[in-house]
C-alpha cells in the first residue's frame, strides 16, 4: 500500500478501520486458541497446565475485551451485510449508530455475566424471579 | 447589516505544491493570504492568488459552475470542487489545498487523470445496442425506465470519489467508484442491449469486490451521488447472473 494518505476520517472510514482491526484481532485470537487447544493432544496434565496459566485476572480482562472485539465485528458485519442486500445504504451513518448501540449493549450484558460469573448471575435471577424454586 | 455581508476576512491558504522542473524546492507547502468576502469560493481565492500574488500556481478550472469537474481537489482534507466550496463556510482561518490523492501530480494542483479515464473506458461507458433504432423515432423509454437513471447520469467525472477511496489508494489498478457508477448508468438503462459487455471489466480482482463500503466516495461526491449504492446493485446483478 502506498504511504497512508492524509484524508479526513469520516464515520464510514472509522467503522471500516475498526472492522479491519477487530478482524485482525479475531485472527490472532483464533491462532492462540488453536495453540491452546492443541495441548489436548499432549494429555490431560499438559492441557490442565496451560489452562491454569490463563486462569488469572489479566486473562479474564482480556477475555472481556475479546468479547467486545467479536461483538463489534458481528454488529458492523451485519451492518455491511444490510448494504449488500441493498438496504439502508443511504442511512449508513444511522445504521452505524444502531450497530454501536447494539454492540455496547450486548457487550455490557455479556461482560457483566462473565465478570460476575454466569452461575452466580443465573442463581441471582432464579432467586429474584422464582423465589420458591431454590 | 449590509456592512456585514461585504466584510472581508483574512484567510491563509496553505497550498501543497509540486514543481516538476525540480531545483531546490520540488515538493513544498506555500502559504498565501487572501482577503475573503462572504460567498467567495475557494476557486475565486486560487484565481486571486494566481492573478495577483503568484502566477506560477497551477490548477485546473473551467466552468466555475460545478459541471465541468476540472477543479476537484482536496480542501481541508476532503475532496471537493473548489468552485462549489465557499471559503468562509469552511470556518477555518487556514485552508489547506492539496491535489487529488492517488493520482500522479503534474504540477501543483493539476493531477494526471488519464488512468481514471482508461478505467472509465474499460466499462464501455456508452449505450450498446444490437438492434437498429426505429426508423422514425428515438429509442423510447417509459418515465419509470428513465427514472431508474436518476442518481447515475449526473456524474461529471471530476474524480473526487475515486481519489478519496482507500481501496484505490491500496490498489492503483482498482477501477474506482466513478467507473462503477458509470457502468451501472448503462446497465440500468432499458435501452442497453448488452449489459454483459459493461460487466466484463467489473468481475475482476481490481473490480467490484474490492469495495469495502467505506463510503468515502459518497462523502466526496459534489453531486451528492451514491456510488456505493451502484456498486452494491452491480454486485447483486452479478451474483444473480452467476448463480441464478
Amino acid at each position: 500500500m502506498r504511504a497512508l494518505q492524509r484524508y479526513r476520517i469520516h464515520l464510514g472510514t472509522a467503522a471500516w478501520i475498526l472492522h479491519r482491526l477487530s478482524g485482525l484481532g479475531l485472527i490472532l485470537y483464533l491462532l492462540l486458541h488453536i495453540w491452546v487447544i492443541h495441548h489436548l493432544a499432549k494429555g490431560q496434565a499438559e492441557f490442565d497446565g496451560i489452562m491454569h496459566s490463563f486462569n488469572n485476572p489479566l486473562f479474564k480482562f482480556l477475555e472481556v475485551g475479546l468479547v467486545g472485539v467479536i461483538l463489534y465485528h458481528l454488529w458492523n458485519g451485519l451492518r455491511v451485510t444490510l448494504f449488500d442486500f441493498g438496504l439502508f445504504i443511504e442511512k449508513q451513518k444511522q445504521v452505524f449508530g444502531a450497530a454501536v448501540v447494539l454492540w455496547l449493549a450486548t457487550w455490557a450484558v455479556v461482560a457483566y455475566a462473565m465478570l460476575t460469573r454466569v452461575g452466580g448471575l443465573l442463581a441471582a435471577v432464579v432467586r429474584a424471579g422464582g423465589g420458591g424454586l431454590s | 447589516m449590509a456592512h456585514q455581508d461585504t466584510e472581508k476576512k483574512l484567510v491563509t491558504f496553505r497550498v501543497k505544491r509540486y514543481n516538476p522542473e525540480g531545483g531546490e524546492r520540488t515538493r513544498f507547502s506555500q502559504e498565501y493570504k487572501v482577503e475573503v468576502m462572504k460567498g467567495q469560493s475557494v476557486l475565486d481565492c486560487l484565481n486571486e492568488i494566481r492573478w495577483k500574488q503568484d502566477g506560477s500556481l497551477t490548477f485546473r478550472r473551467s466552468c466555475k459552475s460545478g459541471i465541468c469537474g476540472s477543479c476537484a481537489m482536496t480542501i481541508n482534507g476532503v475532496n471537493r470542487l473548489a468552485c462549489e466550496t465557499q471559503a468562509l463556510a469552511l470556518g477555518s482561518s487556514t485552508i489547506t489545498v492539496e491535489p487529488l490523492k492517488g493520482f500522479a501530480v503534474i504540477k501543483d494542483l493539476a493531477v494526471d487523470i488519464d488512468p481514471m479515464v482508461e478505467k472509465l473506458l474499460a466499462v464501455k461507458p456508452y449505450l450498446i445496442t444490437k438492434t437498429p433504432p426505429p426508423s422514425d423515432a428515438e429509442r423510447l423509454q417509459s418515465p419509470e425506465e428513465r427514472a431508474r437513471l436518476d442518481g447515475l447520469y449526473e456524474c461529471i467525472l471530476c474524480g473526487a470519489c475515486t481519489s478519496s477511496c482507500p481501496s484505490f489508494w491500496a490498489d492503483e489498478q482498482y477501477l474506482g467508484p466513478h467507473a462503477f457508477l458509470k457502468a451501472y448508468r448503462f446497465i440500468a438503462d432499458s435501452r442497453d442491449e448488452a449489459p454483459g459487455e459493461h460487466f466484463d471489466a467489473l468481475d475482476d480482482k481490481h473490480g467490484l469486490w474490492r469495495c469495502h463500503t467505506i463510503f468515502n466516495c459518497v462523502e466526496a461526491c459534489p453531486k451528492s451521488l451514491n456510488p456505493t449504492k451502484a456498486i452494491e446493485a452491480l454486485r447483486r446483478e452479478l451474483v444473480k447472473e452467476k448463480i441464478g
